[in-house]
């Protein structure tokens, strides 16, 4: 059996380069992201994991194909009634399927591992913590932002198709359609990204994060019950700002003034960044001790 | 403890102290760990200096959070601990001088034992052709290139320890860590794999191995390190105590195919003391006076006979009866 050693130890060994700016060797991190990321978004988009995300994600486009071959009147008003239907139906569609799904998602990238027992690879190797976190928080993202996405865009354009193909291509292309399908593309993407960080953090923290998980649910959907100073307190508040086409949320709910687009965007991101940090600190402290869980 | 047992402790650390350099040695300075109110171990002092070192002791001695401890997958309560120089909470260092292969038998879900290598090193941030390269000497070196596509969740216990062996080694670590590393492989693969650790501990490395199999220890190890209760108890070279072992018969469990047979050819030579047959009959309990012998004619009679073997573990009883003979009531006098 060979006994060869490498004797070069370092960074240079694994193919890095000097430091760069901060002292940082970022080349070493681009493809340490890289390699978790080639382990992590597999293990996201295939296996029992990925199968709650499908479902969640693709459930409700199967529910609206149905509603749109059912031969039912679907009123005169277009793809633009279709696409107002949508935005009244979206904020439940964030609120349900893209909340669990990040809560199922992101809360797994520690905690499942700690509880397969399997976390402990990952501590092993020359990698930062904080960078790990951004790995294995990127990877979810990716995945999810993939998956929601196509659901999405798939449901804009089923809500908007039962008046026919040319319509569809006059709302989407040469009306306000696309812009519409975009915009919702994006402020998934961005929920995904703010409960994401959000569940990641909880699921460093707690043995059990579906407790809090839910918690935070319940505070999400009463979201448009709370007084305005309240509302704030939440990420789905946020995206409501967001929304292109505006959403009457019931005779109880308590109208507050939407954050305008310039302040939300840079604040989901800001707190996203925030909480993501707080969980790369934690993961600097994260020890082994797969017995006592 | 036993008066012609191994050396005691103050007496071999600070000598090595004297000797060995601070980026040469992994030093352990009062090193405490508990879990809550649980000890894990309590007040460590060691310098550990290359070549293979064994950790020895039984269940919950505390061997395992020591070396989780050198590897930075806990962090002491108190103390600090340097490999080579460098604390065990600068990851981006540590993990290039050293590998750890854990008595855990997980993995992550789905992969191939080339996966998991190649991935990881990916991780540790080699670009695809060197991970593909150290991925491939690595299983090479640990006999699974045959089986480096198939799922590691349909390997066999032996397969499985070998691939986290290789994993452990495959980034060529200065320092490398093995919790148990021999449990579970048939006798053709532990004698390969001692083969490798006393090549790299021959060319300066330092193999640090933890076993609760004395016998184990004494075959492959220059210096032994006795744990028992979270207390090193006594530290030093292991000749000493080779007689004291071989007096004590040691009780293995082996499972495998052909356990009748097994059982009527060990039978046959005089160092077998008992053989007691399970109630399924794919298993045996083997007593020997001598286990260097017993494992030469286990090795002999699992090719002549074509036995598959699942595991061989020797039961913690025995061990435990040794320890107590070698460090007096568990070592309480040297604490």
């Amino acid at each position: 059996m060979s006994t060869t050693i490498d004797p070069v130890a370092g960074a240079a060994r694994a193919g890095g380069d000097p430091t760069g700016a901060f002292g940082i060797d970022w080349a070493l991190i681009r493809r340490q992201i890289g390699g978790i990321l080639r382990l992590e978004i597999s293990k996201n988009l295939i296996g029992g994991r990925a199968l709650i995300l499908y479902v969640l994600a693709f459930a409700p486009v199967l529910l609206v194909s149905l509603w749109v071959v059912v031969p039912i009147d679907k009123g005169l008003g277009g793809p633009a009634s279709g696409a107002a239907i949508f935005a009244n139906i979206f904020p439940f569609y964030v609120r349900v399927s893209v909340y669990l799904s990040a809560l199922l998602l992101f809360m797994s990238l520690y905690r499942a591992e700690i509880l397969e027992r399997s976390l402990h690879y990952y501590l092993l190797t020359p990698i930062r913590r904080e960078v790990l976190t951004a790995g294995k928080y990127l990877s979810a993202l990716i995945a999810m932002s993939l998956t929601f996405a196509l659901s999405t865009a798939l449901l804009f354009v089923l809500f908007c198709a039962p008046w026919g193909v040319g319509e569809l291509m006059g709302y989407l292309f040469r009306g306000p359609g696309m812009g519409n399908l975009l915009a919702y593309v994006g402020i998934v993407i961005l929920g995904c990204a703010g409960y994401g960080a959000v569940f990641l953090l909880a699921g460093q923290f707690f043995r059990n994060p579906l407790v809090p998980g839910l918690v935070l649910w319940v505070w999400e959907l009463i979201n448009f019950l709370l007084p305005p100073l309240l509302k704030k307190i939440s990420v789905v508040h946020y995206l409501r700002s967001l929304y292109p086409i505006p959403v009457v949320e019931g005779p109880f709910a308590i109208i507050a003034d939407p954050t305008p687009a310039w302040l939300s965007i840079p604040g989901l991101l800001v707190f996203t960044s925030l909480v993501l940090i707080a969980a790369g600190w934690r993961a600097r402290r994260i020890e082994i001790t797969y017995g006592g869980e | 403890m036993n008066e012609h047992a191994i050396a005691t402790r103050p007496g071999v650390a600070a000598t090595t102290q004297q000797i060995a350099r601070a980026d040469e040695t992994v030093v352990f300075d009062n090193v405490s760990k508990f879990y809550g109110e649980v000890l894990g171990v309590n007040r460590i002092n060691l310098t550990l200096t290359s070549g293979i070192i064994g950790l020895v002791g039984p269940n919950g001695s505390g061997k395992t959070t020591l070396m989780n401890l050198m590897t930075g997958l806990l962090r002491p309560t108190e103390g600090t601990i340097r490999v080579l120089g460098i604390g065990t909470d600068e990851p981006t260092r540590l993990f290039r001088l050293i590998g750890y292969c854990t008595q855990w038998d997980s993995f992550p879900r789905g992969v191939t034992g080339y996966e998991l290598i190649y991935g990881l090193l990916r991780v540790h941030g080699y670009p695809h052709a060197r991970s593909d390269e150290l991925a491939w000497e690595a299983l090479e070196r640990v006999k699974l290139v045959d089986a480096a596509h198939r799922k590691v969740a349909g390997y066999s216990k032996g397969m499985r320890q070998r691939v986290r062996l290789a994993q452990a080694l495959a980034h060529k670590p200065r320092v490398l860590v093995l919790d148990e590393p021999l449990n579970g492989l048939d006798p053709m693969a532990r004698a390969e794999i001692i083969g490798v650790f006393q090549g790299w501990a021959a060319e300066g490395y330092h193999v640090i191995i933890s076993s609760h199999i004395l016998h184990e220890v004494d075959m492959i190890a220059d210096q032994v390190i006795l744990l028992s209760g979270g207390y090193v108890v006594a530290e030093g070279e292991i000749g000493g105590v080779r007689t004291d072992i071989e007096e004590h018969p040691i009780q293995v469990l082996i499972r495998c195919d052909k356990a009748p047979i097994l059982a009527s050819k060990l039978f046959e030579h005089d160092h077998v003391v008992e053989v007691t047959m399970h109630d399924d009959r794919d298993g045996l309990l083997v007593r020997t006076k001598d286990a260097n012998r017993f494992y030469l004619a286990l090795n002999e009679l699992v090719l002549a006979h074509d036995i598959e073997m699942e595991t061989i573990t020797v039961a913690d009883a025995d061990v435990r009866a040794v320890y107590q003979y070698l460090i007096g009531t568990e070592g309480e006098a040297t604490r």
